[in-house]
């Protein structure tokens, strides 16, 4: 400002003169002028060729433009922004023509975050309604899996998907996408791998085979090669592409995982790839991001197989169990039952054995022993599950002798039999005279039995006339006059009770019947019809004693005698009491011809 | 260790496959070559007690141009023309290639392989159309992979001049 300030009175000066005076005047003038304002001169000159200078204004301008815009955004004066507004979309459209890889490679890392962010908030919803889905769902894995989501605290859509999506990333490609040469390479622990330079190079072919062949356009690539349960997913970015080897069922979160560590990388050694000419040392580097790449789910399958394996361990242990206590049982059975058949007399067991479901058993049975099948039922084992081969046999156990003999010889009621293990067969009790003779003969033929020991069998015909003799010794005493039984008569009376009895049962064997006749006798007091009568009232009274003891009326008589036939002083009893008495006549008759002598 | 793509050119049963066997031991089978158009082999080559590391892609050899997947050529830093001395006419598919692989990944070194060697007396090639392209600064190595001669040495010499260049 300076400079044009000095200068405005010089020209008014130099012009004022130069009217009025020569040109020596104006030289002399320029002199002075160049004297006095030289240097402003050149300095005028200086800032007028500036101006007009293109070059040089651009230069100024730009040294201020930045400071200028900073200015002016501060000021929050939109003006600027609305200005350059069409300037920016019409070089964006511009470089966009010119090389679309431009743009698309420098926006790359702001568009993963931004469209996940999206896909993020959309799956949000899809899972929320997938959870309401299945919890309208009533199926008994929903149950199981609503239980797991209690349990572990997750959202029950998580749980579904964690139960569907299995998977494991086994190796990690980062490939140079130019050259298609492997920049790094990383395994899960326990993978087998070939040649990863090969295999890199391979899968850059195989891209370029499939958009060579198919006719893609040209922002297209291959991104998912999947074979059985393996699935390569290749994750592209502007200078290297992402290749991960998975088995399994792999969720979308991975490929989340994916894209992030390509951008990662090209975040951090964009650099390094763009000028790569084949030292893959640097991308070294990027071990930590293909690292965090390899991502598994094993684990929950795990957990779920060996909660199935448990389930099926316990199901086969109990199965075993119960076929176990079953089959033990069974044996248990079966060996108590060929014991038991073992004990049993007339039964040899020969062989006995266990099949699938069935038992088979055969040996010898004597006739007389006991029906093997009756033993089954007891032991809990059913008869239908045994198939028995009997053959029939004679046992000369002492005991199945003894039943053979009984069966044979038929034994009166009042005969025991016994047979000693020599096989001597003892016979006891009252038998007639005719069965003793015969069983002696017969059992001589029964096998088992050796001999036959009868000293203490006693004819029933000997007993018979024994007990008959003792019951007509009886004398039953009565006192002087009385009809009533004298009181110390009741032994004697119940002797003669149990011999009537006894000799009724003997006689029985015989077909004969006891009559017993009751005598009553008086002695010589009071008049013979006194007598008489008397006589008559003891022998009934007795009669009626002994009905009521129990003997047959039909088998008893009373007669009263009197002294018609007295009795003879005996064992020095006086006569006149031994005939105050009831004595009695025992006669034995055929049952036939007692039915013919009755009527 | 530097890594190398280079790919093996040249006409239909010229031998670049059994040069690349003679070289190497491969883990693909032959049968990549007619599906999908290309084998991939490694070979380590020391260098100077440099390793380097040959990732050998060979190509399927077509006698005609356009069937050669042009995309498989992107990234080698060298190749092998490959001609096969009793046929004449893969000399001049050779120099073809030569032009339309230039074209698309730029000028990088190669070499002229003429093999066969071990089937000299059937050569049909002509020694100055040989001389004109030596004339122009190529690299010619004349190799047998039935005998092996000349193979390591045409390897080595490509892979000298990729590491130089």
């Amino acid at each position: 400002m300076s400079v044009s300030d000095a200068e405005h009175p010089v020209d008014e000066t130099s012009v004022n003169h130069s009217s009025n005076h020569s040109s020596s005047d104006e030289d002399a003038l320029a002199e002075l002028r160049n004297l006095l304002f030289g240097v402003e001169q050149r300095q005028l000159r200086q800032i007028q060729e500036r101006l007009e200078d293109p070059k040089l204004r651009a230069e100024d301008l730009g040294k201020v433009l930045a400071e200028a815009v900073v200015l002016q955004t501060l000021q929050e004066n939109e003006q600027l922004t609305e200005a350059m507004v069409p300037t920016i979309e019409s070089a964006i459209q511009a470089s966009v023509k010119k090389d679309l890889t431009v743009i698309a490679d420098a926006i790359f890392p702001v568009i993963g975050p931004a469209s996940r962010r999206a896909i993020a908030t959309a799956l949000e919803a899809t899972l929320q309604s997938l959870n309401q889905a299945l919890e309208n769902s009533l199926t008994p894995q929903s149950f199981a899996w609503r239980l797991e989501a209690l349990q572990t605290g997750k959202s029950f859509a998580e749980v579904v998907l964690l139960r569907t999506l299995l998977y494991r990333v086994e190796q990690v490609f980062l490939i140079h996408k130019e050259t298609s040469l492997l920049l790094h390479h990383v395994a899960a622990p326990g993978v087998e791998t070939l040649d990863a330079d090969l295999v890199s190079a391979m899968l850059k072919a195989i891209q370029d085979f499939v958009r060579d062949s198919f006719n893609t356009s040209s922002g297209d690539s291959l991104d998912t090669l999947r074979f059985g349960e393996l699935t390569i997913w290749i994750e592209q970015g502007p200078q290297a592409v992402l290749a991960g080897v998975i088995r399994g069922n792999a969720p979308y979160e991975l490929r989340i995982v994916f894209q992030q560590a390509i951008e990662k990388i090209h975040q951090a050694q964009g650099k390094a790839l763009a000028d790569f000419q084949g030292n893959a040392a640097v991308f070294e580097a990027s071990h930590a991001d293909l690292e965090d790449c390899l991502r598994s789910r094993y684990r929950h399958k795990k957990q779920g197989n060996t909660a199935y394996a448990w389930a099926a361990m316990g199901v086969l242990l109990l199965a075993l169990g119960i076929f176990g206590f079953f089959g033990f049982r069974a044996r248990q059975r079966w060996a108590t039952y060929l014991e038991q058949l073992k004990a049993e007399p007339g039964i040899v067991v020969i062989e006995a054995k266990r099949g699938w479901r069935k038992y088979f058993i055969s040996g010898l049975r004597d006739p007389l022993a006991v029906d093997p099948d009756q033993l089954l039922q007891p032991v809990g084992i059913n008869p239908q599950a045994v198939v028995s081969q009997w053959e029939p046999y004679l046992s000369f156990d002492s005991e199945l002798a003894a039943t053979r003999v009984k069966d044979l010889l038929k034994p009166p009621a009042n005969v025991s039999l016994s047979l000693d293990e020599d096989g001597v067969l003892h016979m006891s009790g009252t038998a007639p005279r005719a069965w003793i003779a015969e069983a002696q003969q017969l059992a001589q033929f029964i096998p088992g039995v050796a001999q036959v020991e009868v000293s203490d069998l006693i004819e029933t015909e000997v007993e018979l006339e024994s007990i008959q003799r003792q019951i007509e010794d009886q004398i039953l005493q009565f006192q002087e006059g009385e009809a009533a039984i004298a009181p110390n008569q009741d032994e004697s009376l119940q002797t003669l009770v149990e011999q009537i009895k006894r000799l009724t049962t003997l006689a029985a064997a015989f077909n004969q019947t006891v009559q017993v006749e009751a005598i009553g006798r008086a002695n010589n007091n009071g008049s013979e019809a006194q007598k008489l009568a008397l006589s008559q009232s003891r022998a009934d009274a007795i009669v009626a004693l002994l009905t009521s003891a129990g003997i047959e009326p039909e088998s008893l008589t009373a007669q009263g005698i009197g002294t018609s036939n007295p009795l003879q002083n005996q064992s020095g009893i006086s006569t006149v009491e031994i005939n105050r008495s009831v004595s009695f006549k025992v006669s034995l008759t055929d049952e036939a011809s007692s039915e013919i002598s009755n009527p | 260790m530097i890594q190398k793509k280079i790919c093996m050119v040249g006409a239909f049963a010229t031998g670049k496959t059994s040069l690349v066997a003679r070289f190497v031991r491969s883990i693909y089978s032959d049968v990549y070559q007619t599906t999908v158009g290309v084998k991939i082999d490694k070979k380590l080559v020391n260098l100077n007690n440099q390793e380097v590391s040959l990732i050998l892609w060979d190509l399927h050899g077509e006698d005609e141009l356009q069937k050669v997947r042009m995309s498989y050529l992107r990234g080698a830093s060298g190749y092998f023309l490959v001609v096969d001395g009793t046929r004449r006419s893969t000399f001049e598919t050779a120099l073809a290639l030569q032009a339309k692989v230039e074209e698309i990944i730029g000028a990088v070194p190669f070499i002229l392989v003429l093999n066969k060697l071990d089937l000299q007396a059937d050569w049909e090639l002509e020694e100055g159309a040989i001389a004109q392209v030596i004339q122009q600064g190529w690299t010619v190595i004349e190799s047998s992979a039935k005998t092996g001669l000349g193979v390591e040495e045409a390897f080595l010499t490509l892979t000298q001049k990729m590491v130089e260049g």
